[in-house]
């Protein structure tokens, strides 16, 4: 689960990590009051969790009352990566003479969490030259370590110690907090050597949300992905018009391929996770049908100790519930013959492999 | 990774839940011995025959048995892994999803100095169709003795795959789920030298999917020629939309890193044959084995 930057900001300040003083606001008018009440110039930053805010536009560093609530309007307005804003931060400037990068994040390859920083630069922290990289002690730093770091990067003086010191925050609260990602881009170094985090990443563990109840309901949800999540399904919503449902994250997501390459366009990926039982795949179609978008529905079941008769009694109970947008479906594995005798009565197409019942509703025949 | 030998004694943690129950029964239907069930507090019981014990280490001393398969809750996860390594165990399969990361890699780094190998988290387990060794939640009518070594990041692909494989009369030499985390026990390289060093052996199949960088450095192992085998491989997700989670945990792609498209190239230039559907697997591995070069 990724955190807004006024969320995760919020936890580096009770971590110890600078930020620029900032208001929260809701609207234009709160951002005017805002504005008042802060040092000038301030930015206004788009509260989004999509990536690429600042190229669509959404931060504007403003100057005057008027300025802010035409640009605070302007914002609130814009859509980013299909996100509308829900707040933005009006936040102080801090004026500054370079900005690095530091991160905390885990590298899959080395199986550890590890440290990344550049002592200029910032943004790009892809092809930024000189970007140092160290692998973490699971249990935790010290502050050798983190000057050790700090060395690494060629700092010295003040800034090195206060880079030790950030760095020695930040670690503490990736690991206290289970963050897969804790990024500061860009750590501005002030005129004065102080360090200041102007921007703010973090990505939480959700599989570590049990140990943190505080973030549980961060989010509002999607009123289907929150009754996918209710109901157990890994559910990601897509922009075409075929739900593809399926038991195992890799069969859906080799269908997924299966629709594309025969030029079709998935409207969601629905994993319904292990057993498959008959309520949920009843929960699955239900929430599928009345998904917007959606046109045809696939369901692709390789059943190893799934019973497919207990699949094709779900589909039947939910066809007789009301209309149901076509259903193309491969059910394989145990009692094949007897599911494919239930389902015989029914509109739904039934298919032996999936590549079979991709091209049928992929050309809707 | 260390597998056990036919007929060799293996644990169940959590025998007594819902899952543990139905599978170990599954895995006796199969042939594996499974000697003994642990579940703190259901010492004395006993599931489909089974003993059930408060402890691994009872369990562990009681059947000689230095091989469990884990069905806890991913909550209590870790301190049942702790618990399993401590008591001896050299192969803990880690059927449990949703494990924090953080507590994977204490698991790991627990296991590398006890010199025991994990699979999973997230996973299906092991089979050995020769041995009538199951250690896992693969449905066993898919499966079939024979010469392929079949290794997936996926659960019911590497089902799917193998019952293909088993229908074009290609049975596998062994079957391991890695698991569908960013991070797990069972590294590709570990996997290959084990089948390299594995007679029965005589291609190999991998199941891989976008995230990661899994298959890039399996593609380096065999650059390298330290799998003289032939591999034929499939990647889920070419049209997978980038920085969204599709069901497995470690199933996502940050910027270029993690795509299908780095994936398949790899392989391809590493010499391994790159099916586009997991229906063409079969017919690749069948040329692989008649003798078409690499």
């Amino acid at each position: 689960m990724r955190l807004y930057e006024f969320q995760a900001k919020g936890l580096f300040k009770s971590y110890g990590i600078s930020v620029p003083r900032s208001i929260l606001v809701d609207s234009p008018g709160a951002a005017v009051d805002a504005f008042s009440g802060l040092k000038h110039p301030v930015a206004l930053k788009s509260q989004v969790l999509a990536g690429g805010r600042g190229k669509a536009g959404g931060i504007a560093v403003v100057n005057g009352p008027e300025e802010v609530r035409r640009e605070a309007g302007r914002i609130f307005g814009l859509t980013i990566g299909g996100e509308k804003p829900s707040s933005l931060l009006v936040e102080e400037a801090f004026p500054h003479d370079r900005e690095m990068y530091l991160s905390v994040t885990l590298d899959r390859g080395e199986r550890a969490f590890v440290a990344i920083a550049t002592a200029a630069g910032g943004i790009d922290v892809e092809s930024a030259s000189g970007k140092v990289v160290k692998k973490l002690p699971l249990g935790g730093i010290n502050i050798e370590f983190a000057g050790d770091f700090a060395a690494l990067l060629g700092l010295e003086g003040g800034t090195a110690g206060e880079f030790a010191s950030v760095f020695l925050s930040l670690e503490r609260l990736a690991r206290e907090k289970d963050c897969e990602l804790a990024e500061i881009n860009p750590l501005a170094v002030g005129k004065d050597g102080s360090l200041v985090a102007l921007d703010a990443k973090m990505i939480l563990d959700d599989n570590a949300l049990f140990r943190h109840p505080e973030f549980s309901k961060l989010h509002p949800e999607d009123e289907f992905e929150g009754e996918a999540s209710r109901q157990g399904f890994a559910f990601v919503r897509l922009a075409g018009d075929i739900a593809v449902v399926g038991n195992g994250a890799g069969l859906v997501l080799s269908t997924l391929d299966l629709v594309g390459d025969q030029g079709g366009s998935p409207a969601c990926f629905l994993d319904l996770g292990g057993g498959a039982q008959r309520d949920r795949i009843e929960a699955a179609l239900r929430l599928v049908n009345r998904l917007p978008g959606v046109k045809k529905i696939l369901i692709n079941i390789y059943g190893g100790i799934t019973r497919t008769t207990d699949v094709a009694v779900g589909i039947k109970t939910v066809l007789a519930e009301g209309p149901v947008k076509p259903v193309y479906a491969r059910v394989s594995g145990a009692e094949e013959s007897e599911a494919r005798r239930l389902l015989e009565a029914t509109p739904v197409r039934l298919f032996k492999s999936a590549p079979e019942a991709v091209r049928a509703v992929v050309e809707g025949i | 990774m260390i597998l056990p030998g036919a007929g060799d004694p293996i644990i169940v943690q959590n025998i007594t839940g819902r899952y543990g129950r139905l599978h170990a029964k599954l895995m006796l239907e199969y042939g594996t011995v499974v000697a003994a069930g642990a579940t703190p507090g259901k010492g004395g019981q006993s599931v489909e025959g089974v003993p059930v014990f408060d402890t691994v280490a009872e369990a562990a001393e009681r059947t000689g048995s230095v091989a469990s398969v884990m069905f806890v809750p991913a909550e209590h996860a870790l301190a049942a892994g702790e618990e399993a390594l401590a008591a001896g165990v050299k192969t803990l399969v880690v059927i449990t999803e949703h494990i924090p990361i953080r507590d994977t890699l204490r698991l790991l780094e627990l296991a590398h100095a006890k010199g025991a190998s994990i699979v999973g988290p997230n996973c299906p387990g092991v089979i050995v169709p020769s041995r009538g060794l199951k250690m896992g939640i693969m449905p066993a009518p898919s499966f079939a003795p024979g010469v392929v070594a079949l290794f997936s990041r996926s659960g019911t692909l590497m089902y799917e795959i193998a019952g293909q494989l088993s229908g074009a009369g290609l049975g596998q030499s062994v079957a391991v789920g890695i698991g569908g985390d960013p991070v797990t026990g069972t590294t590709t390289s570990e996997c290959l030298d084990f089948v390299e060093a594995m007679d029965e052996t005589k291609a190999v199949v991998v199941v891989g999917e976008i995230g990661g960088d899994a298959e890039e450095r399996l593609a380096r192992h065999i650059s390298k020629g330290r799998l003289t085998k032939p591999v034929v491989a499939y990647i889920a997700g070419r049209h997978a939309p980038k920085e969204k989670k599709l069901g497995h945990a470690g199933a996502i792609i940050y910027g270029n890193y993690g795509t299908a498209e780095s994936k398949i190239t790899a392989l391809r230039e590493a010499g391994a044959r790159v099916a586009t559907t997991p229906m063409e697997v079969p017919g690749l591995v069948r040329y692989a084995l008649e003798g078409g070069s690499q």
